[in-house]
């Protein structure tokens, strides 16, 4: 239970043992002092939550001194003035001089129902008080962390004046920066820059700022302890990562190049023999060749492959956008799909819903998932058919959602979740069942997803698979680039 | 007066490749040239003056785009057509080519048929070089 303590400061013996034998009990505590300097000093020790101020025989026109007490530690008690009950003007005099209340003496009233009053008064603006203070403390907490960062933060207020920076911003940026315009400091601009001027709060945007390094910035809405908005904004050092990545890409590059070059060479012999440029070759020479052919152009497929992998997976992919009716698309790999389909005896059935909207998307990367969703259906069916349907969903404003559906030998239902990841490849009996790196479907799903579409899977072991994506319409608006 | 045989300069470091495309160039009637590094390429452009020029990227001693840049600054070379011939697969990379005035860019490895029929669209086609920045 909380303790109110009471002062009394004064130097009135008989009103002090009054209210003293009225303020006792469960929960109050009374401590007397003298009505000097010294006696608000003591008061302030002994953690007073209320003073009772005692006006002794002070002449009428003598003011509270509120600005004494305040300075002596008693920086937001409640003050009771005690005031003869003679002394009218005394007691309005101190009223408004600060006063909270006061109490005639000699003692006649309770003056318990006073003191609570004036304690939940104060207790009220007490909260106040102490919430802004919270306020205070926390922006000075949150500062004191950001201080210490080894990158920018700052905090700019609504019309973009600088309020604060920390030491790395002041590195980059100079000292004595505050009150300037965020825009022209930081960034050697005379408008406030798009993205503010769009985002009024929260908001994520890059940059490189005059220390040559990049920076991803993030911000947020703080308010200070008067209720003002301003901006806070942290920033991530993200020059090394652009390094690795600028690294990683060159790499790759090399990577590549260096893994086509020899093929080049051995597709440019194998052709030279085979046209007999080299020379007449037997029946069986032209068939051994024709391994090398062959072997060959799998593994150019799978360093294309590979090298198209990390870009997709990577994120370091561009999708060239257009208008892209499903037909023409159908068109493009299925000619290619229909022949390998039908040299293992399966049926191919192609189904295209009337009056089909199109779709927004790039047209080689669409053609390369559904490539790889029939090659995969050709490729783990012995017998039956293959049906590729595309149709439209009218949820989410409109979608198109293809599927291919095979008669294969399915996935087994404890598989289905994994074969979007990398490296998957269908293994039966420890072995794998087919050729492959494991990499189409992982692909198939960043590109679909790349378009704002979702790409699944549905399956019977032993049965067959059918592989759906959906991806949005596009409905005829103004589609901006 | 009987068609003059058009001379082809094939500049790549990898020798295997050169000595292929000259099978395949020479089979088809051409008269080939071989350099090694871009420093030879120029050179032998500027001497020879050869009808087309197949150029590698990256090569010693200068790669494709720092010769491709003397001979269209030279009045000897520029307008000789220069088709590049690269295993390096970079949308920017073609950009460059273009910029610097090529005919074509064919990417290794590469299609004979399409790279045959590029070759001969490139020299019956007058002023084909026009890239020469005139």
């Amino acid at each position: 239970m909380k303790v109110y303590r009471i002062a009394y400061l004064g130097n009135d013996g008989e009103a002090a043992m009054g209210l003293e034998t009225a303020l006792k009990g469960d929960g109050l505590q009374f401590v007397r002092a003298g009505g000097d300097y010294q006696g608000m000093q003591r008061a302030g020790e002994f953690n007073a939550d209320i003073i009772l101020w005692d006006r002794d025989n002070q002449p009428p026109e003598a003011a509270l001194p509120i600005d004494q007490i305040r300075q002596s530690g008693l920086t937001r008690q409640p003050v009771i003035v005690v005031v003869r009950n003679d002394d009218v003007e005394g007691a309005v005099k101190s009223l408004a001089g600060g006063a909270t209340d006061f109490i005639y003496k000699p003692i006649r009233e309770d003056p318990l129902p006073r003191v609570i009053a004036a304690l939940n008064a104060s207790s009220k603006q007490r909260r106040i008080d102490w919430c802004n203070r919270v306020i205070e403390d926390t922006n000075d907490q949150v500062k004191g962390i950001l201080a210490t960062l080894a990158d920018p933060a700052y905090v700019v207020s609504p019309e973009y004046q600088i309020l604060w920076m920390n030491r790395a911003a002041e590195e980059i940026f100079g000292e004595g920066q505050r009150g300037g315009a965020c825009h022209h400091i930081f960034y050697d601009r005379m408008e406030p820059c798009e993205v503010c001027a769009k985002n009024k709060g929260a908001a994520r945007w890059r940059a490189t700022l005059k220390n040559g390094k990049s920076y991803r910035f993030i911000s947020a809405v703080v308010r200070n302890s008067k209720g003002e908005v301003e901006k806070l904004a942290v920033g991530t050092d993200i020059t090394p990562d652009q390094e690795v990545s600028k690294i990683h890409k060159t790499f790759i590059a090399n990577v590549s190049h260096d893994l086509r070059t020899p093929l080049a060479a051995i597709d440019q012999y194998v052709n030279i023999l085979m046209e007999g440029l080299g020379g007449e070759l037997n029946d069986d020479q032209k068939n051994y060749i024709d391994v090398i052919r062959r072997s060959s152009f799998r593994l150019h497929n799978l360093i294309e492959n590979l090298i198209d992998a990390n870009k997709v997976l990577s994120g370091d992919f561009k999708l060239k956008m257009e208008v892209l009716d499903i037909q023409d698309i159908l068109d493009v790999v299925l000619g290619r799909l229909r022949s390998q389909a039908e040299d293992k005896g399966l049926t191919m059935q192609v189904q295209v819903a009337d009056g089909l909207p199109p779709v927004y998307g790039d047209k080689s990367r669409i053609a390369q998932v559904v490539a790889n969703l029939a090659g995969n259906s050709i490729k783990f069916t012995e017998q039956g058919m293959l049906q590729i349907r595309a149709g439209f969903m009218p949820r989410d404003e409109g979608r198109i959602i293809l599927s291919v559906e095979d008669t294969g030998i399915g996935v087994p239902k404890e598989d289905l979740g994994k074969i979007f990841d990398l490296f998957y490849r269908v293994e039966k009996d420890k072995v794998y069942v087919e050729e492959g790196a494991g990499l189409g479907l992982a692909i198939s799903r960043e590109i679909i997803r790349a378009h704002g579409g979702t790409l699944w899977a549905e399956s019977m072991e032993g049965m067959g698979s059918a592989f759906h994506f959906s991806i949005p319409a596009y409905m005829g608006e103004q589609v901006t680039r | 007066m009987a068609a003059e045989q058009k001379t082809i300069l094939v500049a790549d470091d990898d020798k295997d490749l050169v000595m292929a495309l000259s099978i395949r160039l020479k089979a088809a009637g051409y008269d080939v040239i071989s350099a090694h590094d871009g420093e030879e390429a120029y050179e032998l452009a500027s001497k020879n003056k050869p009808d087309l020029i197949i150029l590698d990227v990256r090569m010693p001693a200068g790669g494709g785009f720092s010769s491709i840049d003397r001979m269209k600054h030279s009045l000897t070379t520029r307008n000789i057509p220069v088709i590049f011939l690269t295993a390096f697969d970079d949308e920017e990379m073609r950009e460059e080519g273009r910029n610097l005035g090529a005919a074509g860019f064919f990417r290794k490895p590469f299609d004979d048929s399409e790279f045959m029929a590029a070759i001969e669209g490139v020299l019956s086609t007058p002023g084909a070089a026009g890239h020469g920045g005139m």
